[in-house]
């Protein structure tokens, strides 16, 4: 500590190590806080179509379009077996206790999986249909951050500033993150199997996903179990089969994707 | 000239004394140990991790600012060079070497 330049090495290595101390600190911390995510979700509508489902190849395979309503808050338990084209009543995912505040965003997605023709060699297959990034209130703005679509026809088109800039939120205007309420709600992926046929699998299930990322600390899935204060998820699995291959004529319009923020390269959909 | 480049020179290591070199050491780990700890406890009683992000900074900017520059409390305790001493027959007298002597390039010096 004779002179300036070591004074400013010691002084910049204990920085580091505090640093690193608090950090550790902060991301155990997240242990305390109370969490109690729900969530319930429906199957829409299913339908399968052969066509080219990859833009790489020009093979002619079975793709499935699925959507789905989303809601979290009143738990109704999911029936088994939902037939195709059933309209079903949509609630609401509350996944708002999962922000703590070491919580930078989270990713919440929706798989699709079904079970292999022979499951003692083949393993089951998982496809994500749907996403979203879901960013804390303090977090930095960024172009893939979720857009929640307005929950009527009448909010559709915003007429003051504050109704404009509720629009542009994550989530519904006047809740906070992790409020979802998305009724027949498009695929952002349309999904087939390794095989090319997706057509009548029987046991599907739709099942709602979440990664907790944080601004220091360990990454974190979603979980059915309690673990301390950690409620896990109730809800949130909807059971379905495959339909047959439609036979008559499909519209295009019937079959468009969600188009997220990916899409369009950067900037919000 | 001399002068000017020693004064230079001092200014650009900085030096302190040994007793504010201690000083400096303690000052280093309790104020930042401290604004660590308080940076964690207030952020985690906000629920907002950006106070502690600003805590912790603000609280390290403010111990390089104590720490670095050789304030005078580090110099306190200045220890001075020990007069110069001639050595001649009664220097090596006094050290107990007066049968010594010393020769640079075959030329006696003492």
């Amino acid at each position: 500590m004779h002179n300036n330049l070591t004074r400013i090495q010691n002084v910049f290595g204990f920085f580091t190590s505090v640093a690193f101390a608090v950090a550790a600190v902060i991301a155990v911390s997240v242990v305390l806080s109370a969490q109690s995510p729900s969530a319930s979700l429906q199957l829409r509508n299913v339908q399968v179509v052969k066509g080219r489902p990859h833009y790489y190849s020009t093979k002619r395979e079975e793709y499935a379009h699925v959507k789905f309503d989303l809601d979290a808050g009143i738990i109704h338990p999911p029936p088994l077996h939902c037939p195709p084209n059933h309209s079903l009543i949509p609630l609401h995912l509350d996944l708002s206790t999962l922000f703590n505040w070491n919580t930078k965003q989270i990713f919440a997605y929706i798989t699709a999986s079904y079970p292999s023709s022979d499951p003692s060699t083949i393993p089951r297959s998982e496809a994500i249909i749907w996403d979203a990034v879901i960013p804390a209130t303090n977090a930095p703005a960024h172009p893939n951050t979720y857009i929640h679509p307005p929950l009527s026809q009448s909010n559709a088109r915003p007429k003051t500033k504050a109704d404009r800039l509720a629009a542009q939120k994550p989530y519904p205007p006047g809740k906070e993150p992790g409020i979802l309420k998305l009724a027949s709600q498009k695929p952002k992926y349309q999904i087939n199997d390794v095989s090319g046929r997706i057509a009548e699998r029987a046991n599907a299930t739709l099942t709602l996903h979440w990664n907790v990322q944080p601004w220091v600390g360990a990454l974190v899935w979603d979980s059915r179990g309690t673990l301390g204060r950690w409620q896990g998820l109730s809800g949130g699995m909807a059971g379905f089969d495959f339909p047959a291959l439609k036979g008559t004529e499909v519209k295009k319009e019937e079959l468009r994707t969600e188009t997220g923020g990916e899409r369009n390269r950067g900037s919000p959909a | 000239m001399d002068q000017l480049l020693d004064q230079a020179r001092s200014i650009w290591e900085g030096e302190i004394d040994f007793e504010g070199q201690r000083l400096a050491d303690l000052l280093t780990y309790a104020l930042l140990s401290l604004s660590g700890a308080i940076a964690f406890l207030v952020g985690f009683s906000t629920q907002d991790i950006y106070q502690t992000l600003y805590i912790g900074l603000g609280g390290t900017a403010l111990t390089f600012l104590a720490v670095v520059p050789p304030w005078p409390f580090y110099n306190q305790h200045p220890l001075p060079w020990l007069q110069a001493r001639e050595t001649g027959r009664v220097a090596l007298g006094t050290l107990g070497l007066e049968g010594i002597s010393v020769e640079v390039d075959g030329q006696r010096v003492s």
